[in-house]
């Protein structure tokens, strides 16, 4: 457990937003990404392309913050929840901010709920991400 | 509808080179188990991109899909053989689910909403 787990009374990094991302859905990215889950690409963008323009668009900031002080090899996704209004298409730039949630340590297991927000270039949602990583011991 | 995936190291490599997610966790037995792992495990985003396409497959196609969410409850490692479902609920929703050959749940509290 990390200093920052370990700080008691502290809420660790809960309410820190992270400065928006903008980000290409790139066809070739997206090929190789429907193909690692076996879905046909005809069928357009696979939904859970979401892992990349939204939460992995994202989260390298939260893992990245000297504060958060989360250590990478010790977490684990624990939940994960997309709600889409819209499916991007191959070409658009969206545009996805991050949040914590909520940060929460307990019994040497720290609980960090990220929330991403993936809006298109006029502004319209497209999609909402929330994860729930455990950091173990 | 069901899918049965066995997972392999290429998988998991692919998975992690599209997606970026590069964790060694996923990569690398050695440092795996120097984390407490029982070597290399599959990314939950892989298992939930699989259980996605099910989904996808059940709607009637995946820009159908407002709503996909999972519980990783347990871990997938390179050559277990793992059965997606994804069953009709009520009107517009499906449960989803996974489990291992042994019949262990890798996602539980799974669910897809679509349109």
């Amino acid at each position: 457990m990390t200093n920052a787990g370990e700080a008691g009374a502290s809420a660790g990094v809960a309410g820190r937003e992270y400065p928006a991302v903008a980000f290409v859905i790139d066809a070739d990215r997206v090929a190789a990404f429907a193909r690692a889950i076996g879905t046909d690409l005809a069928d357009g963008v696979p939904p859970t392309f979401a892992a990349v323009y939204s939460l992995g668009a994202t989260a390298p900031q939260l893992f990245g913050d000297e504060d958060a002080a989360v250590d990478f090899a010790r977490l684990l996704h624990a939940e994960q929840e997309f709600e889409w209004k819209r499916h991007p298409k191959i070409g658009e730039t969206v545009s996805s901010r991050g949040r914590v949630a909520s940060d929460i340590s307990r019994r040497g297991m720290r609980f960090v709920s990220f929330e991403t927000e993936t809006t298109g270039v006029g502004g319209d949602e497209v999609c909402r991400s929330r994860a729930l990583f455990v950091i173990r011991a | 509808m069901k899918q049965t995936v066995t997972f392999t190291n290429e998988q998991i490599a692919a998975y992690a080179a599209a997606s970026g997610d590069l964790n060694p966790i996923h990569l690398d037995d050695d440092f795996a188990r120097s984390v407490g792992l029982p070597g290399r495990i599959a990314h939950g985003m892989l298992l939930m991109g699989i259980a996605g396409t099910v989904a996808a497959r059940a709607a009637g196609g995946g820009a159908r899909l407002t709503r996909l969410q999972c519980r990783f409850a347990g871990m997938v490692v390179p050559g277990d053989a793992v059965t997606f479902a994804a069953e009709p609920a009520e009107a517009g929703r499906l449960d989803v689910s996974a489990a291992n050959q042994r019949g262990e749940p890798v996602l539980t509290k799974s669910a897809a909403e679509y349109r």
